[in-house]
């Protein structure tokens, strides 16, 4: 029995470690708060991945257990997690990891980015549609409407 | 059909080499390269194939093929959730990273599991995460979207990582320690080789799922039989998280009508 | 007496003054006005000591036949084992090492200035509780003396090189604190630096020939010892080695000929003379010493730590004698010396200063003496030194007794006429010039005729004399023939072979120095002629000063009688106690002696007349018995076959002395024409002389030589390195104590505040451990 398994326990295993190492480049490089998110629970399928396969290696239960709490824990901490990000938005006015720079050296100045050239944003083109009633009144909370995303 | 072990960890390191150059190439820069771009995706996927290569046979061509399919579908979209600009593509990826993420569970026998992965992440994790994104994201491509942190030192740590992890996994030998062996089995495991015996394993491989049979109703037994008081204390987090996030918001919120109030204060009296 | 109490006496003499020294330093404060008890006990003890010893000594003297010396260990200080083996000069008894025992000796030369120390430390002493009176260090100034006394006697009676110049050294430093002694004074700590200093050049020459003798002789120790073997190994000046005719010719080593190595040694040695006494060229800081107390002044620079140069030339005296061109050149310094020295005396206005440049030009007297090489020379120069002693101590006690009336005025252009106001202390000063001056029959005036008949006989070598008494047998026996009772005889010829001083080596080529070379008749003429001319200017410049100072109309500067002002070596225009004015008269702080006497006190006035009949009387007392001749004959260093063998009888020389007398008189006589009776302020040497006084007043611009080629290159080399200690050596310590901090910049870049970037660093440190387990773990 296990010796069968073993070319599909490898291979999960693989597919587990990529998703992992994945989610570690994500945490690391990405800024955006959200995203870094993103890839931390990207981590955390990775382990998922593993520890169910380990799991099916082993013909027991015990990596499925596991897999659940991670799935509630990892719920928990989304639910927190998102909690401040959205205290820490409305402190900075944006969601970028390195709008919080105050634990740095006292002689070291703050890290501003590089002036990025502007990207030529073409405004999507919306089908025109023949008017049929009346344009309704739009007010100033229409204006947080996005263009694009 | 294995190939053999030194081409295969070749194979390997070519794959892990790949993948981190192309990372590097993928993740935002500011530069906006096109043909950056295009060269980091031609190399992913040449990662992609090498790892194909250097995986193990499975038995059958149809175990394989799903597989396959699956592991690919969510490595590929896992890749493509951490390069993309956008953080609302990304939100998107990452449900199809998911969703190939079930896949994989349920190809490796975890029913539930891979159901519940379904449900709760992409269900009700991501939207909230899509939630925030729209109260929070700016229109258009946020300046800090567009750059990323130390690419290259995140994809040698990446890369340095995933080859660790492939070579322990590639020694991993039918050896089973004494708790977990069948006793038939024992004198075979003694014996202990790292390739798997038989070249071509038998084709009822997969479908000799222990955990198969009847798997929800014994996963519960499991889970509320040797771990009930765990799952007692999953439910007291649940509460705990849902508790204190509400009482962060309502603190934040009375914070900031506070100032408010303080600041219409100030100006009344300036007024006046 | 047995040599166990002997040795007892002999350690009592050093020791007694140390006691005293130390007791000062204890109890002084405690003691207040009676802070001098200790230390004028202590040598009062050491001297009565002392003459006993020199009882023993000329009983001993008296008794035996051969050279009397007394040795005793009292204990030893280090053992080198096999420190000799290398030494070219060593044989094999001597390669047991470097032996450094602290043994002192007792023979005549040292049994002299033991007693010249201990009873003139005596006098001046008991001088100084009268002259320091009030002054707020009269504790430390007691302690100092005695411990000054203590060391200049274990000077003396040190029996290794090396234990003489620790002595010399502390000699060196107790003038240096007495020099400095009111040390807040500019000029005071100048002269203090410069005597130290000045010394120190001598010192290096001590130090340099103590090394080469070691090397050439194989042992450091006077006398000779015993190996741990039980060989005799011969001392450099001991018994073994001047009984043996080649003694003191030293091998040929590292490719100098061994002339040419005790050459060196004696010129070294000599170098070390002058530091110490005071010869050209490191004179210079004589005249500053006066800055000091003139107590201190008395005591060391003219009776005793002075003398020391002529001590140690003439306890090596076997090694000089065998180096004639080193001894020659003695001479030469000495006369010279006493030339110049005289003629800046001359124009002096300060009476300290002129007692001062007599001081180095009777010590350069000495110093011809020492350089004739013949027993008759250094005999004299001994003599001379004893006499000096008196004579010079009592005429710079005079002088402090003159300073303290004069409430520390010594310009004697600022006062006059002072016999009739301080009548004791003009009694013996007149006393002490006319010993100093030569004048018949005080005791200048035989010292220093047998110093001229040492140098005549030097210069003329066939001279007869008028008078026919010629002696019979040639004496061989330096003892006996000193022996003799005193004829009145001209000059005799000494022995034929007296002038054979070096033994011609074995192959019969002439061994020597180029040096050698001066040592003519010719020179030695010189020499003579320059000696009589310093001789009138002595009398000269001697006179002169009396004259200044106590005949003429009575002047008294403003604030005489006011006693205490001691820091005041008074300048021209420099006013001691302005504020006192004239009111207070003629009141005198020690008690009254009378309206208008202005005498110093009895604890100083009475040893200006102990050493007012001593310089009478001494003189004519060892001239006429030739005690002192006979008795330092049997000095072991004086009974070296070379030194010896130029005995000659004991005779007064009428020829010279009618020479001597006559410089002396001349030298009055035109001291009186120019002050005898005027006031001191009216017009000056100097400016009579022209620019022959400027020259002298400048004192021949030697300070300013020294100044130039010495003094401003240090402060150049000082001012360079001390650029090079502030960029070089601090940038590089700066720059080292600058790394941390330059590592902190960097590193501190890291810590930018960015979470991701501390999360990378983490993962990175984590994936390094993880990478080496699995390396590790890879079997």
């Amino acid at each position: 029995m296990n010796a069968a398994s073993l070319p599909l326990l490898q291979n999960a295993l693989t597919v587990g470690a990529i998703l992992f190492s994945l989610g570690l480049v994500g945490i690391l490089t990405r800024r955006n708060l959200i995203v870094m998110f993103l890839a931390a629970e990207m981590m955390l399928q990775g382990i998922s991945v593993s520890l169910v396969a380990w799991s099916r290696y082993h013909g027991d239960f015990g990596g499925h257990v596991l897999v659940i709490f991670v799935l509630t824990v990892a719920a928990c901490e989304a639910a927190v997690a998102l909690v401040f990000v959205l205290q820490a938005f409305s402190r900075t006015g944006r969601l970028d990891a390195a709008a919080w720079q105050s634990l740095r050296e006292a002689t070291v100045g703050r890290t501003i980015d590089r002036e990025l050239p502007a990207i030529d944003t073409v405004p999507p083109r919306f089908p025109t549609l023949t008017p049929a009633g009346v344009q309704p009144a739009t007010d100033a909370d229409d204006s947080l409407e996005r263009e694009h995303v | 059909m294995n190939p053999a072990p030194l081409a295969s960890g070749g194979l390997l390191a070519g794959a892990i080499v790949a993948t981190a150059a192309s990372l590097w190439m993928l993740l935002p820069n500011g530069r906006e390269s096109v043909s950056t771009r295009r060269l980091g995706m031609l190399l992913g996927a040449a990662a992609m194939l090498a790892f194909v290569a250097a995986g193990r046979r499975l038995g059958g061509f149809g175990e394989e093929a799903v597989f396959l399919v699956v592991s690919l579908v969510a490595v590929v979209s896992a890749a493509a959730t951490i390069v993309s600009r956008s953080p609302v593509y990304a939100a998107i990826w990452f449900a199809l990273s998911l969703t190939g993420v079930a896949g994989v569970l349920l190809v490796l026998g975890a029913q539930f599991l891979g159901v519940a992965t379904i449900v709760v992440y992409a269900g009700a994790i991501l939207v909230m995460f899509l939630f925030v994104l729209m109260l929070a994201q700016p229109a258009g491509l946020a300046p800090y979207d567009r750059v990323s942190n130390e690419p290259f030192l995140a994809a040698l740590a990446g890369a340095v990582l995933l080859g660790v992890l492939s070579l322990s996994i590639g020694r991993l030998s039918a050896g089973v320690p004494a708790c977990c062996a069948a006793p038939a089995r024992a004198d075979a495991a003694a014996a202990g080789t790292a390739d798997p015996p038989p070249a071509d394993p038998p084709p009822a491989a997969l479908a000799a799922d222990p955990l198969a049979e009847n798997h929800v109703a014994r996963l519960g037994a499991e889970l509320f039989g040797r771990h009930l008081v765990a799952v007692e204390a999953a439910g007291v987090l649940l509460l705990v998280a849902l508790i204190g996030a509400i009482a962060v918001v309502s603190r934040g919120e009375e914070a900031l009508a506070a100032e408010a109030d303080a600041a219409r204060a100030a100006a009344g009296r300036t007024a006046r | 007496m047995n040599n166990q109490s002997l040795s007892s006496l002999l350690a009592l003499v050093p020791l007694l003054p140390l006691v005293g020294a130390v007791a000062t330093v204890l109890l002084g404060r405690r003691l207040g006005r009676a802070a001098h008890i200790p230390a004028v006990a202590g040598i009062a003890a050491a001297a009565v000591v002392a003459v006993v010893l020199l009882g023993v000594t000329a009983r001993d003297v008296g008794g035996t036949h051969g050279p009397v010396e007394t040795i005793s260990t009292l204990w030893q200080w280090a053992t080198v084992e096999g420190a000799a083996a290398d030494a070219p000069g060593a044989d094999a008894a001597a390669t047991r090492g470097l032996s450094i025992p602290v043994a002192v000796r007792l023979d005549p030369l040292t049994a002299t200035l033991l007693t010249i120390i201990t009873c003139v430390g005596l006098l001046v002493a008991i001088y100084s509780t009268g002259y320091m009176h009030g002054d707020p260090g009269y504790p430390r100034f007691f302690a100092l003396v005695a411990m000054f006394v203590f060391s200049m006697s274990m000077l003396v009676m040190a029996s290794n090189f090396l234990l003489v110049y620790v002595f010399w050294e502390a000699v060196g430093a107790c003038s240096y604190l007495l020099i400095g002694f009111w040390f807040t004074k500019p000029e005071a700590a100048k002269a203090a630096k410069k005597a130290f200093l000045v010394n120190r050049v001598g010192d290096f020459g001590l130090a340099v020939a103590t090394f080469l003798i070691w090397m050439s002789f194989g042992t450091l120790d006077f006398h000779d010892t015993l190996s741990a073997q039980g060989v005799i190994v011969p001392g450099v000046l001991g018994q073994t080695r001047l009984a043996d005719p080649g003694g003191y010719v030293l091998p040929d080593a590292a490719g100098f000929s061994g002339a040419a190595v005790g050459t060196a040694i004696c010129l070294l040695l000599l170098l070390a003379a002058c530091g110490k006494s005071a010869q050209l060229p490191l004179h210079v800081w004589l005249p500053d010493a006066m800055e000091g107390p003139t107590p201190a002044s008395a005591l060391i620079h003219a009776a005793t730590m002075v003398t020391a140069g002529i001590y140690l030339v003439a306890r090596t005296a076997p090694l000089f004698v065998a180096h004639p061109g080193a001894l020659t050149l003695v001479s030469i310094v000495g006369a010279t010396t006493a030339l110049v020295a005289a003629l800046i005396g001359t124009v002096q206005n300060d009476l300290k200063r002129v007692l001062a440049y007599s001081t180095i030009s009777q010590l350069g007297y000495m110093f011809a003496s020492l350089g004739t090489g013949t027993l008759l020379g250094f005999t004299a120069a001994i003599f001379h030194l004893l006499t000096h002693a008196c004579f010079k101590a009592l005429l710079f006690l005079g002088a402090g007794s003159v300073m303290h009336s004069m409430g520390g005025v010594i310009d004697m252009r600022r006062f006059g006429g002072l016999r009739r106001v301080m009548p004791i202390t003009a009694a013996t000063f007149l006393v002490g010039a006319a010993a100093l001056a030569g004048v018949a029959p005080f005791a200048g005036f035989f010292s220093k005729d047998e110093i001229l008949a040492a140098l005549h006989a030097k210069g003329w070598p066939d001279a007869h004399g008028t008078h026919a008494d010629h002696d019979d047998a040639t004496p061989t026996d330096g003892r006996a023939a000193a022996g003799r009772p005193l004829r009145f005889a001209a000059l005799r010829e000494p022995a034929d072979d007296a002038l054979a001083l070096v033994t011609p080596r074995a192959d019969g080529r002439e061994r020597g120095v180029p040096l050698d070379a001066i040592d003519t008749p010719a020179t030695w003429r010189l020499l003579f002629w320059m000696s009589l001319v310093t001789a009138g200017l002595t009398a000269f410049y001697t006179f002169r000063a009396v004259f200044m100072t106590f005949t003429g109309p009575t002047r008294l500067p403003e604030g005489a009688g006011h006693g205490h002002g001691h820091d005041d070596d008074a300048h021209a225009d420099a006013h001691a106690h302005s504020d006192h004015g004239g009111g207070h008269g003629q009141h005198h702080g020690h008690g009254d002696h009378g309206h208008g006497s202005l005498e110093s006190p009895p604890a100083m006035t009475l040893p200006l007349v102990v050493l007012a009949v001593a310089s009478a009387g001494i003189g004519w007392l060892l001239f006429a018995t030739n005690w002192l001749g006979h008795f330092l004959a049997a000095t072991p260093s004086l009974t070296a076959a070379a030194v010896a063998r130029t005995a000659v009888p004991h005779v007064f020389h009428w020829d010279l002395a009618i020479q001597g007398t006559l410089a002396a008189v001349v030298g009055i006589v035109v001291a009186a024409i120019g002050h005898l009776g005027r006031r001191s302020d009216g017009p000056q040497m100097e400016r009579f002389l022209g620019p022959l006084g400027t020259l002298f007043a400048e004192k021949f611009y030697v300070d300013q030589l020294y100044a130039w080629c010495v003094v401003r290159p240090l402060e150049l080399l000082a001012a360079v390195a001390a650029i090079f200690d502030r960029t070089v050596i601090d940038g590089t310590v700066d720059a080292v104590g600058g790394i941390p901090g330059a590592i902190g910049e960097v590193l501190r870049r890291s810590q930018s505040g960015l979470l991701q970037r501390y999360a990378l660093a983490g993962v990175l440190g984590v994936l390094s451990i993880v990478v080496l387990l699995a390396w590790q773990l890879r079997g």
